[in-house]
């Protein structure tokens, strides 16, 4: 199930909620968790029990790293924890990578493993590994209860896309939280600003990549044009999502990471990675990163940290070597910049560093949205005119023109400046009741709107389903 | 309003629509038909074990919960309004709107397909027509007028007929696109308007060498509103309908119309068809395999074979003064293997392939 569906609007939705709401608070888990259950087998029954498994083994495990805390056996059952719950990650979601570029570099012909990649897999696995490892750092509290740690886990509002909740984030909210009637209505305007998101700017900037692959004649500027609606479809659907997610915990009484700030006004790829899927950037951060030695060694074992690091995120977003290159892509500015281009930059008006960050993550998702590196850079090539194609067409012209209105609209929203003029509106009495009075209205209208669009549209997953 | 009231109005707003949408749905009978989107709306699928594990369950019910959602209809308006004039797109569905006129985005054009086409005409004379007079004609959809103008992408229509011209063989042409304007179309729906080709069926007469011109008959125009085209539906937008308009004369009343295939014999006009799901069908009951038109007015004189898409259907009442019998066959619906079966080609007789431009660059449906 989706949340930018009609099934989960306007049937699962208002279930869930009258059930959750009119229960008392000790059943208020159980049913967050059949829910959550039910939601993933709507979409998903046959890998269910993968998951149901995968909790258990978390569970499990921190039962083990709680008994034999401050003994070696701890150290035994964390890495236990790591391999157990990596391993089916990597059985599920490599195995045919593995397979395909064996038979390529060897010359075999093992046969692929008829296997789908479980939806969620590699987001809820970084949650259960954020508690065994957290739990051996001594930094979270052993969970007894196999309902309490199975929701967290399997928590339908961030199951199957993120954001990554770690399990001290919710640790204390799993055993007692408070639901208020803000905490209620923010989590809704939250939700209802992230399907918009989604549906109105994400789905519609989608249709441009369609497009490009129907195009009588490629041109330079709708190369352009199609990275451009990737980083701006990636970004709404993404933090669409993640809105969605946060503001659907805020009504369960939960409060979820941000995963998102702004990452389009960064002035230096290091600043981007702050800003982009922080949950996901932060994870590795805090569990591979650091443990490594983080920066606190020499230049040489440095940069090879950054560059497992960078391999491994790059990995995680896909069984592909396009993700590979777009990670280990990132590895290569963060070295430079570390180095020398941030002080160069410094230098510079900010305008430059923006237009550099904006520059090479335009390339980087040209990488990242073609289907192989080969793909990613005839895409290149072709924005800069290398593939003997025009500059532009009527056809070109026509697009840019019918899609022009919404690119303004995504750029704008893709910064602080409509978060910070409602802000300025609310500073004064009038404005803060003149918004009050507007918020349930913009609700209402976004809701019917999105589910307008839904209706006359079709099916229309989330783009980091996959993952 | 304060924050406390502001709270309220959020929570009360949004859990009174989405259950209120829930329960609406739930109590409101499914619909079978679409007539606005001319289309069979999904029902609730059968649940099956493998739909279930398979993970198709959740897309099929997610189509059945789309396609019977609570006033549906107005949904699509408003998305098409806001996408319209709101986001200031250029097209919905790939229907454009031209000051209440409705137009569908027909292009690239399909060289593939062109080629196809032409190759599938030169099969069938090579097969059936030898030693026939055989003529073709290209009728352009309403791109060919407003596109350009209107700065929307159209189908390269000279390199389309640049490509039969060099392809087709043994066939003559006959040019339609001059002799036709976007006056001549109805503006909700691709089709042409019968009372405004009469001069085109003079000029396919001309060309095929009848004696009797179109124009040469009184005809008594009779109209039926309101006409909601078959892109009405497809926009979703208010646009006012048009008006249907057919010809009428003594000639095409007493015309019998014989179906091959249902074994029926009917009249030109089916209008009670005017009421079912597509208006168009009064004009010969829609989209038939194989017809046959008796003239009863001219016997013993030429006949024609019309291989034709909905568009045939229009102005072969009006080809009657040239003709005793007119055959008209459908590829969309027969194969042309299966032809020989049901039609003499050993008489000689005058062929006609009139097929619009969509369908020239979608020729694979022809069989």
């Amino acid at each position: 199930m989706v949340f930018s569906s009609a099934a989960f609007l306007y049937f699962f939705l208002p279930v869930v909620l009258g059930l959750y709401f009119a229960a008392p608070d000790r059943w208020k888990n159980l049913i967050l968790l059949l829910a959550s259950l039910f939601f993933y087998c709507y979409g998903e029954p046959a890998y269910c029990p993968l998951l149901l498994v995968s909790s258990f083994l978390g569970y499990l495990h921190g039962i083990w790293i709680g008994k034999t805390r401050g003994t070696r056996c701890a150290r035994i059952a964390l890495i236990s924890s790591i391999v157990t719950i990596t391993g089916l990650l990597v059985f599920f979601k490599y195995t045919n990578f593995f397979i395909k570029n064996l038979n390529i570099i060897a010359h075999t012909k093992l046969p692929l493993l008829k296997i789908a990649l479980p939806l969620g897999i590699s987001f809820y696995s970084f949650q259960i590994l954020s508690y065994t490892i957290d739990l051996y750092r001594g930094r979270a509290g052993v969970q007894r209860s196999f309902l309490n740690f199975a929701t967290y886990v399997a928590m339908f509002p961030q199951l199957i896309a993120g954001p990554i909740v770690r399990y001290t984030t919710v640790e204390k909210e799993l055993a007692r939280r408070s639901h208020t009637l803000e905490g209620f209505a923010r989590g809704v305007s939250r939700f209802v600003t992230g399907l918009s998101k989604k549906v109105l700017i994400a789905n519609t900037l989608g249709e441009l990549g369609d497009i490009f692959t129907r195009l009588e004649q490629p041109t330079v500027l709708f190369c352009w044009l199609t990275v451009f609606a990737f980083m701006l479809q990636i970004y709404f659907d993404f933090s669409g999502y993640s809105d969605m997610a946060i503001g659907l915990g805020r009504i369960f009484g939960f409060h979820f990471p941000e995963n998102f700030n702004y990452p389009y006004i960064s002035r230096s790829i290091t600043e981007f990675w702050r800003r982009w899927h922080i949950s996901l950037s932060s994870w590795f951060r805090d569990y591979v990163y650091i443990p490594m030695g983080g920066n606190r060694v020499p230049a040489m074992a440095w940069m090879r940290n950054i560059f497992i690091v960078w391999f491994l995120v790059g990995f995680w977003h896909g069984a592909a070597w396009n993700y590979i290159i777009w990670g280990l892509f990132f590895a290569v500015f963060l070295i430079l910049e570390k180095c020398f281009i941030k002080r160069l930059l410094g230098r510079l008006p900010s305008f430059f560093a923006h237009l550099y960050a904006l520059f090479f993550l335009t390339l980087s998702f040209a990488i990242f949205n073609a289907e192989g590196p080969g793909q990613g850079m005839a895409h290149i090539l072709g924005m800069f005119g290398f593939r003997d194609v025009p500059l532009a067409s009527a056809e070109t012209i026509y697009y840019l023109k019918s899609y022009l209105y919404v690119f303004l609209v995504a750029v704008i929203g893709a910064t602080p400046l409509p978060a910070a003029m409602i802000k300025k509106i609310r500073s004064r009495e009038t404005g803060e009741k003149i918004i009050n009075l507007l918020e349930p209205a913009a609700n209402t209208g976004l809701l019917l709107l999105s589910t307008a669009y839904l209706i006359d549209g079709s099916f229309n997953p989330f783009l980091y389903f996959r993952f | 309003m304060n924050a406390n009231f502001k709270n309220i109005a959020v929570t009360l707003s949004f859990v009174t629509l989405i259950t209120g949408m829930m329960l609406a749905n739930i109590i409101a009978p499914d619909k079978e038909f679409s007539f606005s989107e001319r289309r069979l709306l999904a029902g609730l699928p059968d649940f099956s074990a493998d739909l279930l594990f398979d993970g198709k369950l959740a897309e099929e019910l997610e189509k059945y919960f789309l396609d019977q959602f609570i006033l549906r209809d107005g949904f699509r308006s408003v998305k098409a309004f806001s996408r319209l004039f709101i986001f200031g797109q250029k097209e919905n569905n790939n229907l454009y709107l031209v000051n209440d006129g409705i137009y569908k985005l027909e292009y690239p054009l399909d060289e593939k397909s062109v080629l196809n086409a032409a190759k599938k005409l030169n099969d069938l004379y090579d097969l059936y027509l030898q030693g026939m007079n055989v003529y073709y004609a290209i009728v352009p959809d309403k791109n060919f007028f407003i596109a350009a103008r209107e700065g929307y992408p159209a189908m390269d229509y000279d390199r389309m007929l640049e490509i039969l011209h060099r392809e087709i063989r043994h066939m003559d042409y006959i040019d339609l696109f001059s002799c036709l304007s976007i006056g001549d179309y109805y503006r909700t729906d691709h089709h042409w308007s019968q009372d405004r080709i009469v001069r085109v069926a003079d000029k396919l007469l001309s060309r095929m060498g009848a004696q009797a011109p179109a124009s040469g008959m009184v005809y008594v125009k009779r109209e039926i509103y309101p006409f909601y085209g078959s892109y009405h539906g497809q926009l979703g937008l208010p646009v006012p309908p048009d008006t249907m308009a057919y010809l009428t004369n003594k000639v095409i009343e007493n015309a019998v119309v014989y179906d091959h295939y249902q074994k029926t014999y009917e009249r030109v006009y089916a209008f009670e068809m005017f009421y079912e799901k597509d208006p168009y069908d009064i004009f010969l009951a829609g989209a038939r395999p194989l017809l046959t038109i008796e003239n009863r007015a001219c016997t013993g004189g030429r006949e024609l074979i019309l291989f034709r898409d909905s568009f045939g259907s229009s102005i072969a009442p009006l080809l009657l003064p040239g003709f005793s019998k007119i055959i008209l066959v459908d590829l969309r619906y027969i194969s042309t293997a299966m032809l020989a079966e049901h039609i003499d080609f050993s008489k000689k007789r005058d062929v006609l392939f009139l097929y619009s431009a969509p369908v020239i660059n979608t020729s694979w449906m022809l069989k």
